[in-house]
């Protein structure tokens, strides 16, 4: 059986291996993923089933490779600061990876988006190629990525532009509270402040995800304050995003200052799950690390 | 006096029982001044029931007597004289008036209930004044037991689960009201059983669908142990409904409970649903507490004794994961347990959570594969296979540890380890665009598509006995 995950070039990943290989081979092998030469996943509803308990330790597993795309993700939608250009994952298509051990994976995808808005009660599809670099337990991958089939840049430029104007109008966001609600409903109204509160969930996604965890955004929860101009919006807010493996929901408050077609500026804070008042005698499980800022700003 | 009125203490769905009476009629006005005897404030005698101004309060927290005959009169004033005398009759205490729209001044109608024995001697009064008034209500009590008939219509329309709204989301107590209906309603297949009572108190009740034989092979599902998962508890409910709608309509099904038994528990985790409705829609755990920690609850999917204490759990009590002090600490799964290990012959084991869109085997806490994986693999494909073919919906399959993460202690590793060999983990949809909060409209054809699936398992476990 074709051993799956791996491009038939690549070089099999083993213990102690050094992260030498030359830029070449890198830049083949990406052609190679791009060309599809990759082992294509043709069966969606078949899993990727990495070499898994062999001799190989490092492999990662096929849910890594959805993780990878979904933080690829993450960093397209904070780049592109466009809230109503919005990309969620649709497929893996083609994943290949290499190991090191010592530093951490690169994965090479190549994946199916959907856009997050509907147009004519459907999606617009598009198509991602990427390559994330996952350093060992840290968060906050290297991405290099290329999307197509998204919308036109001046179309998506006017949406925002709608869309800032929508947002300007309201007045009283303050009192917005639970969106979606616990029933999962969003009023049509509201939902421009969801698109952005998205928007700014991105970056803080992209940059608390590892090669282990990974994040989606739940809800809206607070909003402390709303300021609208001719110039920007600042929208400062508290999203709620569900934690996976840990399954903790975390709340981030974030700060943002968005105006259509400039760069996403971001402030955040997000806070951490309460230590146990016993001591632990274990290790697994570290102090509450003290919230402190992020930002872009 | 008092301003609250008695149709907004009807409201309070009390139970108002009607007494027999004969009713005396008014007397015309020739009759009227005949019977008048000179001041018409003086009382006619209180007989039978009098209604004293303070019980209404107390009516409220036991069980009143009734309002017969009771009318609402409106009264005009035309004047500030008219007014006064109206006032007037306020202060006569053995009348037990009550004012609904007190006298203020001319031009506002003023509501008096007046009570059937002070009725004469009220209306004897105004018309000696000429205050002008009409009867707004003529019998109060037939307006409260119309009323209390609709209310108890509207409650008719959530007694029979034919009208119960299975596109909401539920409260507990409404759920345990469709259980109650859905065994009064087919009594020959289903009955209730309560397997153990929950940290707080509550009742945990799992449905038995039974054509007859003696302890057959049975498939258990469960949905619901995660109580912020609404989506399993709403399709649960449906999946109720579908067992007692298919039975003798569907060849497949109907043959599956002419040979097993299918037990369903929709909340298995009461309390902690109870909490996502009154405080915090994303709880997940139990609502035990735990000494020595200001935290409250148990991940009840790392309580279960398979691989306990291992990696995928945690021992953070603060921690949505957190496994509890030893397998089982959990009411909640050691009635499971209980139910299990006295039922001895559960032949598929599926425990239904949301979101992510997956049908999982296991096991979560080893990489170590199953020893049936080969036959799991296979038969997870085809479930999912007929779960897309509704409505396309995707879902990847596999085990828990390759497919999902590493996870200790849960469910199905512990009932596949028990023999078990069906033993199968769902997560639902959806795959992340509203997680948890999953529209209310989405419920139907969860259920509907899962369905398919829960149905491909049962088959074939019923085709491949062990």
């Amino acid at each position: 059986m074709q051993p799956r995950g791996q491009p038939p070039f690549a070089p099999q990943p083993g213990p102690a291996r050094p992260y030498a290989a030359p830029w070449a081979l890198l830049l083949l092998q990406l052609l190679l993923t791009l060309r599809g030469a990759a082992v294509p996943l043709q069966d969606p509803a078949v899993p990727l089933q990495g070499p898994r308990g062999t001799d190989s330790p490092a492999a990662p597993s096929w849910a890594m490779l959805q993780q990878a795309a979904r933080v690829a993700l993450h960093f397209f939608n904070f780049h592109s600061g466009s809230p109503s250009e919005l990309q969620v994952l649709a497929n893996v298509q083609t994943g290949g990876w290499q190991v090191d051990p010592q530093r951490g994976y690169h994965i090479n995808l190549v994946f199916s988006t959907e856009s997050y808005h509907l147009q004519d009660g459907k999606p617009r599809l598009g198509k991602c190629f990427a390559r994330v670099f996952f350093q060992n337990q840290k968060p906050r991958p290297a991405i290099t990525m290329t999307c197509t089939g998204l919308s036109e840049k001046n179309r998506t430029l006017q949406e925002d532009h709608l869309l800032y104007e929508q947002l300007k109008q309201m007045k009283d966001a303050l009192t917005v509270g639970g969106i979606p609600d616990d029933y999962g409903y969003i009023d049509p109204s509201v939902r421009p402040i969801w698109d952005l509160a998205i928007l700014g969930s991105s970056y803080v996604m992209w940059e608390r995800t590892t090669q282990f965890s990974y994040y989606y955004p739940l809800q809206l929860s607070r909003v402390k304050q709303w300021k609208t101009s001719d110039h920007a919006i600042d929208f400062d807010y508290t999203v709620l995003l569900h934690e996976f493996p840990t399954q903790e929901i975390i709340p981030c408050h974030i700060h943002l200052i968005w105006y259509p077609g400039k760069p996403l500026k971001v402030k955040y804070r997000c806070e951490e799950i309460q230590t146990p008042v016993e001591a632990s005698s274990g290790t697994e499980e570290g102090s509450a690390v003290a919230a402190t800022e992020f930002s872009n700003f | 006096m008092g301003t609250a009125t008695s149709l907004e203490f009807s409201k309070m769905g009390r139970a108002w029982i009607p007494m027999a009476e004969t009713l005396v009629p008014l007397p015309t006005s020739s009759q009227r001044t005949q019977a008048h005897t000179g001041d018409p404030r003086l009382p006619l005698s209180c007989s039978g029931e009098c209604w004293q101004p303070g019980q209404e309060l107390a009516g409220v927290l036991s069980f009143p007597p009734t309002l017969p005959r009771h009318q609402v009169l409106r009264i005009f004033a035309a004047d500030e004289a008219q007014v006064q005398k109206v006032k007037e009759l306020e202060d006569l205490q053995h009348l037990q008036l009550d004012f609904w729209k007190g006298p203020t001044w001319p031009g506002t109608p003023i509501d008096i209930r007046v009570p059937f024995h002070s009725l004469q001697a009220v209306k004897i009064f105004l018309e000696a004044q000429d205050i002008r008034y009409e009867i707004m209500i003529e019998d109060l009590q037939s307006l409260l037991d119309e009323e209390q008939e609709q209310m108890f219509a509207f409650r008719a329309q959530v007694q029979s689960t034919d009208t119960f709204n299975y596109a909401t989301y539920h409260t507990l107590e409404e759920i345990y009201n469709f259980l109650d209906l859905l065994v009064a309603e087919h009594p020959q297949l289903v009955s209730k059983i309560q397997i153990g009572k929950t940290y707080e108190d509550r009742p945990i009740y799992v449905l038995k669908f039974s054509t007859g034989g003696n302890n057959r092979p049975a498939i258990w599902i469960d949905t619901g142990i995660h109580s912020r998962e609404w989506v399993t508890q709403a399709s649960g409910v449906w999946f109720a409904k579908k067992i007692t709608q298919d039975y003798g309509q569907d060849p497949a099904l109907t043959n599956i409970l002419n040979n097993m038994d299918i037990f369903l528990e929709i909340v298995t985790n009461p309390d902690g649903f109870a909490f996502t409705h009154s405080k915090n829609r994303m709880w997940r755990k139990t609502r035990s507490l735990t000494s020595n920690s200001l935290c409250v609850g148990v991940d009840p999917n790392r309580n279960w004794d398979a691989g306990f204490g291992n990696a995928g759990s945690s021992s953070n009590p603060c921690s949505d994961q957190y496994r509890g002090k030893f397998p089982n600490s959990e009411v909640e799964v050691q009635s499971i347990v209980n139910f299990v290990n006295n039922h001895g012959n559960i032949k598929a084991f599926i425990s239904i959570h949301s979101y992510s869109q997956l049908l999982l085997y296991p096991y979560g806490y080893t990489s170590e594969p199953a020893p049936d994986k080969e036959e799991l693999d296979k038969l997870a494909k085809s479930a999912v296979t007929a779960l897309s073919s509704l409505y396309g919906t995707k879902f990847k399959y596999g085990s828990i540890i390759t497919t999902i993460y590493q996870a200790s202690g849960s469910t199905v590793d512990w009932t596949y380890n028990q023999g078990i060999k069906y033993s199968f983990t769902f997560e639902l949809r959806d795959s992340g665009r509203y997680g948890f909060l999953l529209p209310a409209s989405q419920i139907v054809p969860t259920a509907q598509e899962t369905w398919l699936a829960l149905m491909t398992i049962m088959e074939y476990t019923l085709n491949h006995p062990y």
